[in-house]
C-alpha cells in the first residue's frame, strides 16, 4: 500500500507543479502586458511602473513563477487588482468558497438520490419497458444544457408558482438554515440533473457487469434468492466503480457551478471568477483556477487511493 | 449439418456488400440514432440555409404597437405589421430569426472547434501511441494529464479570460472573437482527442497487418500513415460525434456567460442570458425558444454519437453497454 501512495503521489506532484506553471503564464497571455490591459484608459507611467514592481514583473520570468509559487504555496494568491483593489485574493475566494462547495455538494445529493435507485431498476430490468423509459430520460438529463433547466426552474417555481425561493438569489447559511437550504434546493437540482444521468448510467453498466461475474451465478445457483443477491452483493461491488467515478468528477462540478452561480446569481467563486475575467483581474482568475486544479487533483488522489484500499487488484497488477 | 437457406442467403448478401451498406445496414436498425441523424441533419440545413429561412435580418429592431412593450409574445405584430412568430425580444428582434442565425453561428463554433481539435489531437495521440513506452509517449501524456487536471470549462474561461474578450491581437495576427473561441474550445477538447487516439494505435498496432508491412521491409512513419490511420477513422469519428454534443455545450454555456460572440451577433446563449431580465415579465418565449433549440442539437449529436458508437465502433459499444 505504502509503495502505491508513494506511486501516486509521484505522479500528482508533477502534473500539479506543470498545471502551476501553466496557470501562472496566463498573465502573460494577456495581449500588450497584463499591466497595460489592467489599467486600462488611466496609462500613468509612475502607476504602470508601481504595479508592474508590485506585481514582480520587472523580474526575470523564472523568477516570477518562483516568487508567485512560493507565495501560493502558503496560500498567498497575491493582491486583487480591480475587483476590490487591495484585498488579498485568499481572502475573496475563502468568503466564497463555502457557496460553491454547498451547491456542489447538495448536487451532489441529489444525484445520488436519483442515480443510484434508477440505475438499479434499469439493470435489474434490462431491456424492458423501465429500462428503456430510464435510458431515454438519462439521455435527455445530459441534453438540456444546465443554464437552460435553471431558467426553466425558475419560469415554474418562481414567475408562475410564485415561489419565494424560485427566484434565486442567496441568503447565508449563517443567517438562516431553512430559508438557505430552501434557495439552495433549485440550483442543486440544476447541477445535480446532468450529472445523476451520468451516474446512472455507470450505475447500469457496473450493476450490470457485477450480475455476469461468476460469483452472483454462484449464489444463484446455490438457492439465494434474487432480492438477497442484489441487495448484498451486486449492490455493494457495483457501487466501487461508481464512486470512483463521482468522486474523480468532482471537476465537472466546480465548472458547472459557474454556470449555476450566474443562473441563480449565487455570490460563489463562480461568480467571483467570472466578474475577474470580465475585469481583467489576473491575480483573482489565476487564484480561483489554481484552487479548483488543487481540489481536483487531490479529490482524484483520494479517490484512487480509497478504490485501490477497497479493490486490492488496482494495487498489485492492473495499476500503470 | 444443414444450413439455413436463408441463413446462406445472408452471408451472400453480406459478401457483396459494401463497407458502407454493411454501415448504413447496422445504423438503421437503431431506431433512435436515426431519430439523432435527422435532428442533425435538420439542423445542418438550418445552419446552411438561414439566410434562407430566417424571415427577418437578425439585428433588425422594430418597434412595439403603441402601448405595448417589447418584448413581445409569439404571434403579436409589430407596429409597422410584421409577424413575429416566436415572438421578439428586448430590442423588438424577431426571436425567430435570431434563434436560426444563433443556430446557425452555434454550428460554425463547434464544427470549427471540433476540425482544429482533432488536427492537434489525433496527431499528439498517434505520435504518442506510435511510440509507446519511449520518452515521447511519456511527453505527450503526460501534457493530456496536465491539460486534463483543469475541469473543461474552467480552462476555457481562464485562456478567454487572458487573452480577452473580443478581437485580440497576437504578433502579427488579428484573431476575430469566433476564430478565438473555437482555437480556445479546441485547446480543451484536444487531449481527450490524444488519449482515445493512443488507445486505438496501440491497438492497431498488434494487428498483423502491421507486423506484414513492416516485414515487407516499409518504414515507420508509412505503417503510421498508410496502414493504421484509416484504421482509426472509425473511432475518431465516433469520439468526434460525441464531443460535438460537449463542444456545443461548453460554446453555448460560455456565449451564457458573456464570453462567447459579444451582441449585436445572434447567439442562443447570450439571448438566454439577456432572457432572465424578462422572466418576471413572463416572456417565457425569450428563454424556451432559444433554449429548446440548444437541447435539441445536444440531444441530436448524443443520439447519433451513440448508433455511430454501436454500427462503427462494436468493440468500444460492447464495452460502454456492458
Amino acid at each position: 500500500m505504502g509503495v502505491y501512495i508513494l506511486k501516486r503521489l509521484f505522479l500528482a506532484v508533477p502534473t500539479l507543479f506543470v498545471a502551476s506553471i501553466v496557470i501562472f503564464m496566463l498573465i502573460h497571455l494577456a495581449p500588450g502586458g497584463p499591466v497595460r490591459v489592467m489599467l486600462g484608459p488611466m496609462q500613468d507611467p509612475v502607476l504602470v511602473k508601481k504595479l508592474r514592481h508590485q506585481l514582480g514583473l520587472d523580474l526575470p520570468v523564472y523568477q516570477q513563477y518562483l516568487r508567485w509559487a512560493s507565495k501560493a504555496l502558503h496560500g498567498d494568491f497575491g493582491i486583487s487588482v480591480t475587483i476590490q483593489r487591495g484585498s488579498s485574493v485568499m481572502d475573496l475566494i475563502a468568503q466564497r468558497l463555502s457557496v460553491t462547495l454547498e451547491v456542489a455538494f447538495l448536487a451532489m445529493v441529489v444525484a445520488l438520490l436519483i442515480a443510484i435507485p434508477t440505475g438499479i431498476l434499469s439493470a435489474l430490468r434490462q431491456n424492458k419497458i423501465t429500462d428503456h423509459i430510464a435510458r431515454i430520460i438519462a439521455l435527455l438529463g445530459v441534453s438540456i444544457p444546465n443554464f437552460f433547466l435553471g431558467i426553466v426552474l425558475i419560469l415554474i417555481f418562481g414567475v408562475y408558482l410564485l415561489q419565494p425561493w424560485g427566484a434565486g438569489g442567496f441568503v447565508p447559511l449563517s443567517k438562516s438554515i431553512g430559508g438557505n437550504l430552501i434557495r439552495m434546493l433549485l440550483p442543486a437540482i440544476t447541477l445535480g440533473t446532468a450529472y445523476s444521468a451520468i451516474v446512472m448510467r455507470m450505475m447500469r453498466s457496473a450493476m450490470l457487469d457485477v450480475m455476469g461475474q461468476d460469483y452472483v451465478r454462484t449464489a444463484r445457483a446455490m438457492g439465494i434468492g434474487q432480492q438477497s443477491i442484489v441487495r448484498k452483493d451486486v449492490v455493494k461491488n457495483a457501487l466501487i466503480p461508481v464512486v470512483t467515478v463521482m468522486g474523480n468528477s468532482i471537476g465537472y462540478l466546480l465548472g458547472g457551478s459557474i454556470v449555476t452561480e450566474t443562473v441563480f446569481r449565487l455570490p460563489g467563486v463562480g461568480n467571483l471568477i467570472i466578474t475577474g475575467v470580465f475585469r481583467r483581474d489576473y491575480p483573482v482568475i489565476q487564484g480561483i483556477v489554481l484552487t479548483i486544479v488543487v481540489v481536483r487533483i487531490l479529490t482524484n488522489l483520494i479517490v484512487d487511493l480509497l478504490y485501490s484500499y477497497l479493490d486490492p487488484r488496482i494495487r498489485y497488477g492492473g495499476a500503470e | 449439418m444443414n444450413k439455413n437457406p436463408s441463413e446462406e442467403a445472408k452471408l451472400g448478401i453480406w459478401a457483396h456488400r459494401g463497407l458502407l451498406e454493411e454501415f448504413w445496414h447496422n445504423f438503421k436498425k437503431n431506431k433512435l440514432s436515426l431519430v439523432g441523424g435527422i435532428i442533425v441533419l435538420l439542423y445542418l440545413i438550418i445552419a446552411i440555409f438561414a439566410p434562407l429561412l430566417a424571415p427577418y435580418n437578425p439585428v433588425e429592431q422594430f418597434n412595439a404597437p403603441r402601448g405595448e412593450h417589447n418584448p413581445l409574445p409569439p404571434l403579436s405584430r409589430s407596429a409597422e405589421g410584421y409577424l413575429f412568430l416566436l415572438g421578439s425580444d428586448k430590442f423588438g428582434r424577431d426571436i425567430l430569426s435570431r434563434a436560426i442565425y444563433g443556430t446557425r453561428t452555434l454550428l460554425q463554433v463547434a464544427v470549427g472547434s471540433i476540425a482544429v481539435a482533432l488536427v492537434l489531437g489525433v496527431w499528439m495521440g498517434a505520435v504518442a501511441g506510435y511510440k509507446k513506452g519511449t520518452w515521447v509517449d511519456e511527453l505527450i501524456m503526460r501534457a493530456v494529464d496536465v491539460m486534463l487536471s483543469f475541469p473543461t470549462l474552467v480552462l476555457a474561461i481562464a485562456l478567454l479570460g487572458a487573452f480577452g474578450i473580443g478581437k485580440t491581437r497576437i504578433g502579427p495576427f488579428v484573431l476575430s472573437n469566433m476564430v478565438k473561441i473555437m482555437v480556445v474550445i479546441a485547446i480543451t477538447y484536444s487531449p481527450r482527442f490524444a488519449r482515445v487516439m493512443r488507445g486505438v494505435v496501440l491497438q492497431e498496432m498488434t494487428e498483423d497487418y502491421v507486423d506484414a508491412a513492416k516485414v515487407a521491409g516499409a518504414s515507420g512513419g508509412r505503417i503510421l500513415t498508410k496502414e493504421v490511420l484509416i484504421n482509426t477513422i472509425p473511432p475518431i469519428i465516433v469520439q468526434a460525434s460525441l464531443m460535438m454534443a460537449t463542444t456545443v455545450l461548453t460554446s453555448s454555456s460560455l456565449s451564457f456567460l458573456g464570453m462567447g460572440l459579444q451582441p449585436p451577433r445572434p447567439s442562443l446563449g447570450l439571448m438566454l442570458n439577456e432572457a432572465r431580465d424578462f422572466l418576471f415579465l413572463r416572456a417565457w418565449w425569450y428563454a424556451i425558444v432559444p433554449g429548446v433549440s440548444i437541447s435539441l442539437v445536444i440531444l441530436g449529436f448524443n443520439l447519433l454519437g451513440d448508433g455511430l458508437r454501436d454500427s462503427l465502433d462494436p468493440r468500444q459499444a460492447r464495452r460502454v453497454q456492458q
